[in-house]
Parts: C-alpha cells; sequence; structure tokens
C-alpha cells in the first residue's frame, strides 16, 4: 500500500506550508509509537493509536487500535475512506484527499489543537488567593450593611412616622417594627402598653416628658404638699426641675420602675437642714442605726377635728399618752383567766375585737354594737326586762327611762306600782289622781337610774362622765367626755399587717399589763429593728430601706391639706362623742396601722 | 536581633494604653452609683457608649487606612493599636450594657461586636502564626517560581512518556492538565486534594517498577523521578495557597461584620434617642 501524506504546518499568520512524503507500507498505522509510519509525536495519540488498510475491493479503510478516531464529527471504530473525509485523529485533523494516480491513498495531516505552552497549562491551573473564588468583601460588606440598616433603622423609624399619623404598627411575624429597639422588659404597671412605644415616647428625640406620664397619673402628688408660697419655694429649691423620668426608669422588668434605693431619701434626709432650713423633720441616714423616735400622730386631749392632730415622738413621755374619753383596761380584758361574759366564761383574743380590713392592712373600726355590747349590756332594769337604753345621747337614755317606767306605772302591770289602797287589782283604771301619782313616781324613778347608769354602772364603766346641773335640762345633766380615738397612728409609714400576720400580736404590742386607756401599745423602732435591716441588706434580715415603710408622693398638689397629713394619706380619725354618735367605738390602743406612707 | 511582633510593638505601648482603658473603666463602673443601678443611659453609660462607638468609628478607619496605603505612622503600629484598642473594646461595651442583654438592635450590635473581636483574635493567630510556617514551606522560592519548576517537570515529564505505554503516557497527561493547585475558597483551605492526578500518577508509575528493562526501565526511573518532583512542588504550591487562604479568610467575616456592626451601632443609637 502507497500512502501519500501532506503534513501541513502553519506560520504566525497562518499560512499553510505542506511537506509531503510517500509511504510504502502493508499498512499505514498510526500513533506516537516509533514503528508507526504516521508517526503523531503528541503525548494525546496513543502508541499504535488507528491502522489504514486496503480493502479486498481496493478501497481503504481505517480501523481505531489504541485511541479513539472521529469520521465526519462521529466517532467510529471504522470507516471506509473517501475523497473529502474529515478524520480527527487526537488533535490531529487527516483529510482524504482526493485519488491521485501514483499512490493509493493521498492525506494530509494537520495539528490543528497543540498543546498549550507547559507553563502556561499550570498557570491555568493554579488559583490562589480568597480574592480569586466568590467570597467579596465588598458585596458582602454591602449586603449586611443594608440589611442591618434597613430591618433594625429604617423599618421602625418608618413605622414610628406613619404611627404618628395613626396608622397601625406593622407587623411581620407578629414582630413589631419597633420591636427590636425595645431595650428590655417594661415594669408590670405598664405592661399593658404592649408595643405602643408613643404612649410614652411621644416625641422623638425628646426624653418621656411628665405630661406624657401625667397623662395617666393624673392624681400623683409632689413629695409634700404645696399648699402655701413658702412650700412651693422650697419644692422648687430642691427639686427643680426634676422629671418623672430622672427616677423612675422603665424596660427594666416588672419590679424596675421604682426606686428602691436609700440615696433617693438620705441625698437629702440625712441633712434636710442643708435643703430646707426651716425644717421640723428630723434627720435620717440609715433606718437601721440613724432613724429617729417613731412619731405618732394623735389627738391633742380633750380636742376634736383634724387641726388637733399632732405627732408626739414615742420617748416624749409626758404627751404620749391617749385621751380616747373611754376607760379600757387592756390587762382586764386579756387575763388568761377569762372573763365573766352572758353566757359563763368567756376567754378574749385580740382578734375578738380587732378584725382586719378589707385589705388586710389595718384593721375595722371596733364599735359598741359589734364588739362590747354582747358583754357591756346597757340593761337597766335587768331583774324584770331585759330592754337597754340606747346607746347614744344622755337625754335619749333618759328618755328612755321616763318612757318606760312611766309605762310601767300606768299599765296593768307595773313592776313595783303600789295603788293608793296598796292592792294591786288586774284591770283597774286608775283616776286622775293616781294616774298623776304614777308619772311622778315614774319620774322620780327615771332619775334614780338615770343617776346610777351614768355615775355608777352601765354608761360609767366605759365612759368619762361629768355631772352637770340636777335640774338642768335632760341633755346638760351629765357631759360624757368626748370620743377620739385614733384609728391611724403611724400615718407617715406603710404597715400592712397581712405581712407580718405569722407573728403573734403581743410580739409587737404589749397589752397584757395594760391598765389604762391612756397607754400607747404602738411598737417602738427597737421592735422594728429586731427584724428589719437597714440600707445594707443584712442576712437573716427582712429590707429596711427607706422605701420599705415610707412613700415618695405623699403630698398632693392639688388640695391645701396640712404638710402634717398630706394629701390621700391623711390619717382616718373616728371623731365622735357621746352627744352626737348613735354608737361608739372603744379605743383600740393597742393598735398600730398604716395604708399609704408619708415623707418624714 | 529577635522579630518583634505587632503585639510588641514598641515595647506594649498600645497594650499599656489598651490596658489603662480597661482598668479606668472597671475602676468607674465599680465607684459609680447610679440610683436605678448601672445601665447604657446613665452618665456613666453615656460616656462608656460614646468611648465604645468612638474606638469602633477608629478601629474601622484603620481598614480604609489600610486600603489607601496612605497612612498616619506606620502600619504596624496602626495595627497593634487596632488589636490592643479592638481588645479593651470588649470591658468598655460590656460595661456600658451593664450585662444586660436581650433580643434587640442593642444586643444586636454588641453581639457583632464581640464576633467581630473574636475574629479579630484568629485573624492575630494566623499573622502570628503562618509567615513563618510560610517561609517555611517556600523556603527561596515563590508561588511563581513553584510554577515554573513544575512547568519544566511538565514538559520533560511529557516527552518522557511519549515514548511509554498508553496508560503511563495517559497518566501524566492527566496530571499536567488536571492538577488543579488552589481553586475555589474550600479547595484553597483544605488539606488535601483527594483523587490529585499527579499522586495517581506516580503510584501508577511506582506500581509498574520492573516491568520493563534497559533503557526502557531506566527512562521510567527517570519518569519517576521527575513525577515525584513535581508531587513534591505542588505540595508546597497547595499549603502555600491553604496558609494565604486561612491569613485572608477571616477577613472575610471581620470585615462585612464590622460594616454590619457600624449599621447596627447607628441604629442602636438613633433607636435610643428616638425613644429617649
Amino acid at each position: 500500500m502507497k500512502t501519500k501524506l501532506a503534513t501541513i504546518t502553519r506560520n504566525k499568520k497562518g499560512q499553510p506550508a505542506s511537506t509531503e512524503q510517500t509511504v510504502v507500507a502493508e499498512t499505514l498505522r498510526i500513533g506516537r509509537g516509533a514503528d508507526c509510519k504516521l508517526h503523531l509525536s503528541d503525548p494525546r495519540i496513543a502508541l499504535f493509536h488507528a491502522e489504514i488498510m486496503c480493502g479486498v475491493d481496493g478501497v481503504s479503510f481505517i480501523e481505531a487500535r489504541g485511541g479513539a478516531i472521529s469520521v465526519d464529527g462521529r466517532f467510529e471504530t471504522a470507516a471506509k475512506l473517501k475523497a473529502g473525509q474529515r478524520l480527527m485523529i487526537g488533535p490531529f485533523e487527516v483529510i482524504v484527499l482526493p485519488p491521485q494516480s501514483d499512490a493509493d491513498l493521498a492525506l494530509s495531516v494537520e495539528l490543528v489543537d497543540p498543546l498549550k505552552d507547559d507553563l502556561e497549562q499550570v498557570k491555568s491551573q493554579v488559583k490562589a488567593g480568597i480574592k480569586s473564588t466568590w467570597l467579596s468583601k465588598r458585596l458582602f460588606s454591602w449586603v449586611a450593611f443594608a440589611a442591618v440598616l434597613l430591618v433594625f433603622l429604617i423599618w421602625p423609624v418608618m413605622n414610628a412616622m406613619e404611627r404618628g399619623h395613626g396608622k397601625e404598627s406593622m407587623k411581620i411575624a407578629g414582630l413589631t417594627a419597633d420591636a427590636s429597639w425595645d431595650v428590655g422588659p417594661l415594669s408590670s404597671a405598664h405592661a399593658s402598653f404592649g408595643s405602643n412605644c408613643g404612649a410614652c415616647h411621644q416625641e422623638p428625640f425628646v426624653q418621656v416628658t411628665n405630661g406624657a406620664c401625667e397623662d395617666c397619673h393624673k392624681k400623683i402628688g409632689w413629695h409634700f404638699a404645696l399648699d402655701t408660697k413658702e412650700a412651693k419655694a422650697v419644692h422648687t429649691g430642691i427639686f427643680g426641675d426634676t422629671q418623672c423620668s430622672s427616677c423612675h426608669r422603665d424596660h427594666k422588668g416588672p419590679d424596675g420602675l421604682v426606686r428602691t434605693d436609700a440615696t433617693l431619701c438620705t441625698d437629702c434626709h440625712q441633712n434636710l437642714k442643708s435643703k430646707h432650713p426651716k425644717t421640723g423633720v428630723a434627720d435620717v441616714a440609715d433606718f437601721s442605726k440613724d432613724h429617729p423616735p417613731f412619731k405618732v400622730t394623735m389627738l391633742l386631749p380633750g380636742k376634736t377635728g383634724p387641726e388637733a392632730l399632732v405627732r408626739i415622738q414615742q420617748d416624749d413621755k409626758a404627751r404620749y399618752v391617749e385621751s380616747s374619753g373611754l376607760k379600757f383596761p387592756h390587762d382586764v380584758h386579756m387575763s388568761p383567766k377569762g372573763l365573766r361574759g352572758p353566757d359563763g366564761k368567756v376567754k378574749m383574743e385580740c382578734k375578738n375585737c380587732h378584725t382586719p380590713d378589707e385589705t388586710g392592712t389595718r384593721f375595722k373600726p371596733t364599735t359598741m354594737g359589734e364588739h362590747c355590747q354582747s358583754c357591756h349590756s346597757l340593761e337597766f332594769e335587768p331583774k324584770a326586762t331585759k330592754r337597754q337604753v340606747p346607746h347614744g345621747k344622755v337625754a335619749d337614755v333618759i328618755a328612755t327611762l321616763q318612757e318606760y317606767y312611766a309605762q310601767a306605772a300606768l299599765t296593768d302591770a307595773p313592776i313595783d306600782v303600789v295603788l293608793e289602797d296598796g292592792i294591786k287589782r288586774p284591770g283597774a283604771r286608775a283616776g286622775e289622781t293616781k294616774r298623776l301619782a304614777g308619772l311622778s313616781w315614774a319620774n322620780a324613778k327615771a332619775d334614780k337610774i338615770s343617776q346610777e347608769l351614768f355615775e355608777v354602772r352601765v354608761c360609767f364603766e366605759c365612759h368619762q362622765i361629768k355631772r352637770g346641773e340636777a335640774n338642768a335640762e335632760p341633755a346638760a345633766r351629765w357631759q360624757i367626755a368626748p370620743i377620739a380615738i385614733t384609728q391611724h397612728w403611724l400615718p407617715k409609714s406603710r404597715f400592712p399587717h397581712s405581712q407580718h400576720d405569722t407573728n403573734k400580736c403581743d410580739s409587737c404590742h404589749a397589752v397584757a399589763t395594760s391598765k389604762l386607756s391612756s397607754d400607747i401599745a404602738i411598737p417602738d423602732i427597737k421592735n422594728c429593728r429586731e427584724c428589719h435591716g437597714g440600707n445594707v441588706p443584712v442576712k437573716d434580715k427582712a429590707p429596711g430601706t427607706c422605701e420599705t415603710c415610707h412613700g415618695f408622693h405623699t403630698g398632693s398638689p392639688k388640695s391645701g391639706v396640712p404638710p402634717i397629713l398630706p394629701g390621700s394619706n391623711q390619717p382616718k380619725l373616728m371623731l365622735k362623742t357621746a352627744a352626737n354618735a348613735t354608737h361608739v367605738a372603744h379605743s383600740p390602743t393597742a393598735r398600730s396601722n398604716g395604708t399609704g406612707g408619708a415623707s418624714q | 536581633m529577635r522579630h518583634r511582633t505587632i503585639l510588641e510593638y514598641r515595647d506594649y505601648r498600645y497594650l499599656k494604653l489598651a490596658a489603662l482603658i480597661v482598668v479606668a473603666v472597671i475602676f468607674a463602673y465599680g465607684w459609680y452609683k447610679y440610683p436605678v443601678g448601672h445601665y447604657g443611659g446613665t452618665p456613666l453609660g453615656y460616656t462608656l457608649g460614646t468611648i465604645g462607638a468612638l474606638l469602633i468609628v477608629w478601629l474601622m478607619w484603620l481598614g480604609v487606612q489600610k486600603r489607601r496605603y496612605r497612612t498616619t505612622g506606620d502600619i504596624k503600629g496602626w495595627l497593634s493599636a487596632h488589636i490592643y484598642l479592638g481588645t479593651s473594646l470588649i470591658v468598655v461595651a460590656t460595661l456600658h450594657a451593664a450585662f444586660q442583654i436581650g433580643w434587640n438592635v442593642h444586643t444586636l450590635a454588641y453581639a457583632l461586636m464581640m464576633i467581630v473581636i473574636l475574629s479579630g483574635f484568629y485573624g492575630v493567630y494566623t499573622y502570628l502564626r503562618f509567615p513563618s510556617l510560610m517561609t517555611e514551606n517556600l523556603a527561596e522560592d515563590t508561588l511563581e517560581s513553584l510554577t515554573l519548576k513544575i512547568a519544566d517537570i511538565d514538559r520533560e515529564a511529557r516527552r518522557l512518556a511519549l515514548g511509554m505505554s498508553d496508560e503511563m503516557n495517559k497518566a501524566v497527561l492527566t496530571s499536567i492538565k488536571e492538577t488543579r493547585i488552589g481553586g475555589g475558597v474550600y479547595a484553597q483551605l483544605r488539606e488535601s486534594v483527594p483523587n490529585c492526578p499527579t499522586t495517581i500518577a506516580v503510584q501508577l508509575i511506582k506500581a509498574s517498577a520492573g516491568t520493563a528493562k534497559g533503557e526502557e526501565a531506566r527512562k521510567q526511573q527517570d519518569l519517576y523521578g521527575l513525577m515525584l518532583r513535581k508531587q513534591r512542588l505542588v505540595g508546597r504550591a497547595r499549603t502555600d495557597i491553604r496558609y494565604k487562604a486561612i491569613m485572608d479568610i477571616w477577613l472575610y467575616f471581620h470585615v462585612p461584620l464590622s460594616v454590619a456592626l457600624l449599621a447596627a451601632l447607628v441604629a442602636h443609637i438613633v433607636a435610643v434617642f428616638f425613644y429617649w
């Protein structure tokens, strides 16, 4: 087999140059092997890649051997060769040329896909540096910046502005736009505001104003009553432009809104004269070691009305005496031996007379009807009747007695009426003379019993009574001392009895040996200090900061109450006299009290 | 003289400065009493917040400075200050926040700041550890010279393999055409490359040792030597790329997160005063 081979090479401009050679061999072996007649020196060519042979019909054909060949674009394992066919053998293009007379076969061979330069090849496979990858600091930075700004700034600001126009808060997945701005949980009192930030934060970039607070807290009191020019001047001097938010910081959890630190008070109160030279309030630095004795708030002896209220320090022994107008020996009532009651012996307990009020803070007033009368009956003629004199005015008592005895004289069954003849006759009717005699008797009897009641028994047992003119009007014959019972001894502190009910009453109120109603059984500061610490928390002791007992907003901005009885904390006094009361409370001398606080 | 690291710059000048800031801030925090306790809105809180915000802005300024190649003072000084003052930010910001955290933009800013600082610590670690490893790995070479050497070997190996079996020739050709050095993020960072064509070629040549004789055997021996050298060169090039990638990759967190931090910081400050 004789084959003509035209090897085509190209110069830089791509112009072809052909080198021709003629190969005579039985078959035309193609490969990079040294024994191949069509020697293709390229690593992509197999040693013995393919072979061209002459068929029995004289037509040449090609067969693949160690490598792949394609004929006119199709991979074939063998193919007959025709003029114009384009074979690809590795990177070589082999064209079957038109038959030539002096050869069996003519082929042109050209390397159409030369190997890359080795250095270029290696370089193309080296990819170094994170910068060469898809990661991009710039892109990431912009995306992160935009995302954070959009979600956490632009959206909430837009939302706040929208809401300023009365629109609802935007929500995504249940979250409001400004939820991400919330610095912490609201106080329990404000929790119901939820995400309504504008309720307090009314103006952007303006601190929460007092007005925002006062929208709801309309009745909040000043620190003391601003009822005089001087008080107002003192207040301005001390507090100046102090805002609500100076002390009340919300978003600090359920209990975080109210300041409980001692410095809130002691900043001024440990040397109050430096703030207010004319103050009558004693200095306080620490409950545990620097707090004046308690002052109880009570009525001046024999006086009634709020103007008679004074504050008496507990160590002022001469004035530390109650004048309730009643006689009440606690020792007798609390006797461990018991008392004689209407149904036999009774052993009394504190709760028999002192029943907690609805809040459990203090006690309901003790009343004659409810607490005394079951033992202290007002029967005036117990042998004959269960009737009692009314618990009220002197004149009413006398009138009741007169009516009773008159009736007795004039009806069929007088108690001890003796008719003229000394004989009691059923159904007998007395004549005019006899009736007048009966009335006269009845009045005399009523006078006698009145005197007994007011001067010896029944009324006299509990009340302080002075005799008036014997022939005066009935109402003026006896003067019952006014009843002035202090219901709130320590109105400037808040003392909830309910929180102390694990203690026995007598651990604070020493009444077992009290013989007189003038005794006051309010515990002193030492008693409180047994359990309560001071500014600094003490192990095994209950808190004893100022705020434990006292409030701050104890003055009213509107009412002109005296500073000693500020605003809503004015002690409720039961000021009644026997002359104007239908029933009279007895003095709860053994009592401490306290709703609401007031400043020291 | 021993090489001084950025941490030791000018006798720990910035360590001392940072320590001073930290001590002063802790002292102020302990000494300062605010009626309702510590938080970001107290006078001290505002002061710490301002210091923190200024530090953040200043530290980010370093990034800009580095990009400009026009720095005030030398770059080592800036970097040393960046590291130490950045670290002091942990204390400044934590005390500014008074240890309060929540699901809000304020804690987001804090968390981003902490991540940025921690990624910075990793950066310091790489700066301290990898340059020496890189020098050790490259010796007198560079990635460029390694590439040149690999190309030379490829040329020689290709020539030698032409006369060898198709299998061996193909293995050598595949090694030349498909040995990837570096590549994507993961490819640059990973330590070993599975199915590396060069390794496969080396193993193939080694396995066929003894199958040839005379001249053929000598050529095979030569080829084996070449491919083995290539394998080592490729390994060193990959290690070099890996070290560089490790030294670079943390910046892809550090920088974008610090930019996100800047945004969160702006949002934090606006939010606080918007709802004052």
